[in-house]
């Protein structure tokens, strides 16, 4: 039943750039650059999906390259290098947004009417069936900056549970309250009525 | 609503709620939970269709990210490049302007004036030496160190802490421990020579008394009678000094005056000084009048940067003067330069050297006077600055300077640097508590002076204090920078930001009229901005505030829902 989840790092079968970190983590330029050209374009396009502006994610994506030079040494190497540079990015960006107020208040209000309903599912899959991704995408563009960051952070980077608890800074037992209504808000947005978008039927 | 009950056979559960559906999905339950669920859909085909509804919209959502492969902007495929280009070029041109500038202030002023001293008798060493290098601080190295030599020292200090903390990645605090130490091995003299300290409403140095060692005095009132055998520090409002210093005297007084013996040199900061005693080598003073009695005597020069100045008494050398007005009634062994508003030479006046006046009036010379020379009077022109191009040139090299600090500043402090100017855009807040620390360090700071221990930390203050004269401008220079440029966050394209705005601040500083005005408000406005950086740094929790909300995300859920495969309480 698992969803299937696409490398978004690299290409299938690539391996962990475990070598080029070591290298960059010593200092050497060449690996870097290396570094920077795998990882430019898929940390641009995070950021290009969690933030507001194509500007604002060119910004924060030349500021999380700087920051990971400079966090670098702290890298665990047993881990996956991706894994920590989406966390590192999604930190960053959500720490962007949370600096310029982008949080809404409302959506602290929002988790309150915990989802725990059953929507309709055939009307649920018919809104499925019939939106493209374009219109998802220009849907995300609708939503408040947590939801859209919860999504892009699951959905995009395939971040665990718990690194999205980490980055949004808030318990792991509410990651699946604030994905489930961050789907609602997308749903909403994608223009759907009633109970799918409120959380289902009564 | 329907609750699952857990306790019941999965063909028996109600239908499942939507979370549940979608932690199923994502593989947040634990496996006996999720075999359940299996063995639920597997008989209930409305909830089968909600899971594969549910799954088809992760499909969508994960499908909906990933297209539109944006080509990565050129600006960021070009950003390590540009970066480093860029860096070249202002580093080349910043520290080219920087070398010229230290050159051209060498030049143009450093050693003009170090040409004049020598000729005044004060011994090769230039002014700046003569109030800094040769102050308690700095007994012993006078004759090593030059301003120069500090300030060079200090920059490449400045880099190399810059370069080593990059490498050692330990953080700015290692950094700042460094750099405090370097400072204070520079200021703290070599060895502390025994001193005596007396505080109080009324100190003395007793007729009968004889002091070896240096002496420092802290009183409203100070009289120094006996004999000290060493230099006298004075602090005072009303202070004489009667005796005999084999040493200098070094005095911050109201009124200070002099009818002892000084076997070396006074230094004074006062309002007012009387000398009607010896003073066997020069005299330095910034004071606003000062009197040489007729039967005062100076062995050596005189520099002064005086309001009044009445010298009637006898001086063994060069006058160097600088005052509104400027008489002589006694007896100059070497030649004066003087520049001020008036001078007057009485008919009494002996002088043995050439005379030099710059001034708006022409000198009163009583035709009794005894001269080696006529007077050389030149009038004081005072053309509009914004004329000159040489203000240009300096404007150049000044901006470059401010260039340099700030690399170095944000080398050394890049999150502080960042906090800083991120609180400059608080523009009330930095504000008011700019004018608060403006005003209110300086006062605190002399204050602390008051007290032999906080002697040290007062003058590190005030140091501090007027290196943050200049760091508030840098501050409020990058946030212009930013304002034209687009925000960033990091310290190398935030530099370049710096770079551009204290270009537009100085130019905007330089406006006439209306650019004092300017500064002042830039001054306390960036003041504003580095306190409440510091203030924040200071407080405790303001970084766990920052990160964690204040507000609880979700209400208690009811005992029996589960979340990510736990009960909640």
């Amino acid at each position: 039943m698992e969803a299937h989840r696409p490398d978004r790092m690299s290409s299938p079968g690539k391996v962990e750039p475990t070598e080029i970190v070591a290298r960059a983590r010593a200092g050497d330029a060449e690996a870097w650059g290396e570094l920077y050209r795998q990882y430019a374009g898929p940390i641009f396009r995070f950021c290009r999906r969690a933030l507001p502006t194509r500007e604002d994610a060119e910004d924060a994506t030349m500021e999380i390259f700087m920051k990971l030079r400079e966090k670098l040494i702290q890298y665990d190497q047993t881990r996956s290098f991706s894994a920590w540079l989406y966390k590192v990015a999604a930190n960053h960006c959500w720490d962007m947004l949370r600096r310029r107020k982008i949080r809404q208040d409302k959506e602290t209000d929002d988790l309150e009417n915990v989802p725990l309903e059953h929507p309709d599912p055939n009307q649920l899959d018919r809104l499925i069936e019939q939106k493209t991704s374009e219109e998802v995408r220009h849907a995300l563009d609708k939503l408040g900056a947590r939801a859209r960051m919860a999504l892009v952070m699951r959905y995009y980077s395939d971040m665990s549970y718990d690194e999205i608890a980490d980055a949004l800074g808030v318990r792991r037992a509410f990651v699946g309250v604030v994905l489930l209504r961050a789907r609602h808000e997308l749903r909403q947005a994608l223009g759907a009525t009633g109970a799918l978008a409120a959380g289902g039927a009564s | 609503m329907r609750e699952i009950d857990h306790s019941l056979p999965g063909d028996t559960l109600e239908h499942l709620d939507e979370m549940t559906c979608m932690l199923y999905v994502e593989r947040q339950l634990d496996r006996t939970r999720g075999q359940e669920i299996s063995q639920h859909v597997q008989g209930c085909s409305q909830c089968r269709t909600l899971l594969r509804a549910m799954e088809r919209e992760s499909r969508l959502l994960t499908r909906a990210m990933l297209e539109e492969e944006e080509p990565l902007p050129s600006r960021l495929a070009q950003f390590q490049d540009r970066a480093r280009r860029s860096m070249q070029w202002i580093w080349g041109v910043a520290l080219g302007l920087a070398a010229t500038g230290v050159y051209a202030l060498y030049t143009s002023y450093v050693e003009p004036w170090q040409s004049q001293l020598d000729q005044a008798g004060f011994g090769g060493s230039n002014l700046l030496s003569l109030l800094i290098f040769q102050g308690a601080f700095w007994k012993g190295w006078q004759s090593v160190i030059t301003l120069l030599e500090v300030l060079a020292i200090l920059t490449l200090a400045g880099f190399g802490l810059a370069f080593f903390r990059r490498r050692s990645r330990r953080g700015s605090a290692f950094a700042l421990v460094l750099a405090g130490f370097c400072v204070i091995a520079a200021l703290v003299p070599p060895a502390a020579s025994a001193s005596v300290t007396r505080k109080g409403n009324f100190v003395e140095v007793k007729e009968d008394e004889h002091i070896k060692g240096d002496v420092f005095l802290f009183g409203e009132r100070v009289r120094v009678n006996g004999t000290v055998d060493g230099d006298v520090f004075v602090f005072s409002t009303d202070a004489t000094v009667s005796g005999h210093v084999t040493g200098d005297v070094i005095a911050f007084a109201q009124s200070l005056h002099v009818s002892g013996e000084i076997d070396g040199n006074i230094r004074s900061f006062n309002n007012n000084l009387t000398i009607t005693g010896t003073v066997t080598r020069n005299l330095l003073i910034f004071d606003e009048t000062l009197n040489l009695d007729s039967a005062g005597k100076v062995g050596g020069s005189v520099t002064s940067f005086t309001k009044s100045l009445n010298l009637d008494g006898n001086v063994g050398r060069d006058l160097l003067l600088f005052g509104e007005h400027i008489g002589i009634a006694g007896s100059v062994g070497g030649g004066i330069q003087a520049r001020g508003r008036t001078l007057s030479i009485s008919s009494g006046a002996q002088v043995h050297g050439p005379i030099s006046f710059t001034g708006d009036e022409p000198p009163e010379v009583s035709s009794q006077a005894r001269l080696a020379s006529p007077v050389d009077f030149h009038r004081a022109e005072h053309k509009p600055r914004y004329t000159e191009g040489s203000v240009y040139v300096w404007q150049v090299i000044w901006a470059a300077a401010f260039i340099l600090f700030g690399l170095v500043l944000f080398n050394l402090m890049p999150g502080f640097c960042r906090e800083a100017v991120a609180n400059a855009e608080r523009y009330g807040a930095s504000g008011g508590l700019g004018v608060l620390v403006l005003f209110g360090i300086p006062i605190a700071a002399i204050i602390a002076c008051v007290t032999v221990v906080g002697l040290f930390i007062g003058v590190s203050t005030l140091f501090i204090w007027f290196e943050c004269l200049h760091f508030a401008q840098i501050v409020v220079g990058t946030l212009v920078g930013q304002w034209l440029l687009g925000r960033t966050s990091h310290v190398w394209p935030l530099i370049g930001r710096m770079a551009v705005g204290i270009v537009v601040v100085r130019i905007c500083t330089n406006i006439p009229f209306a650019g004092p005005w300017i500064k002042f408000f830039v001054i306390v406005w960036g003041f504003g901005a580095i306190a409440l950086a510091v203030y924040r740094r200071l407080e405790p929790s303001s970084g766990a505030a920052a990160v964690v909300p204040s507000q609880p995300l979700m209400p208690p859920l009811p005992p029996t829902t589960t979340v990510g495969g736990a009960q909640l309480a």
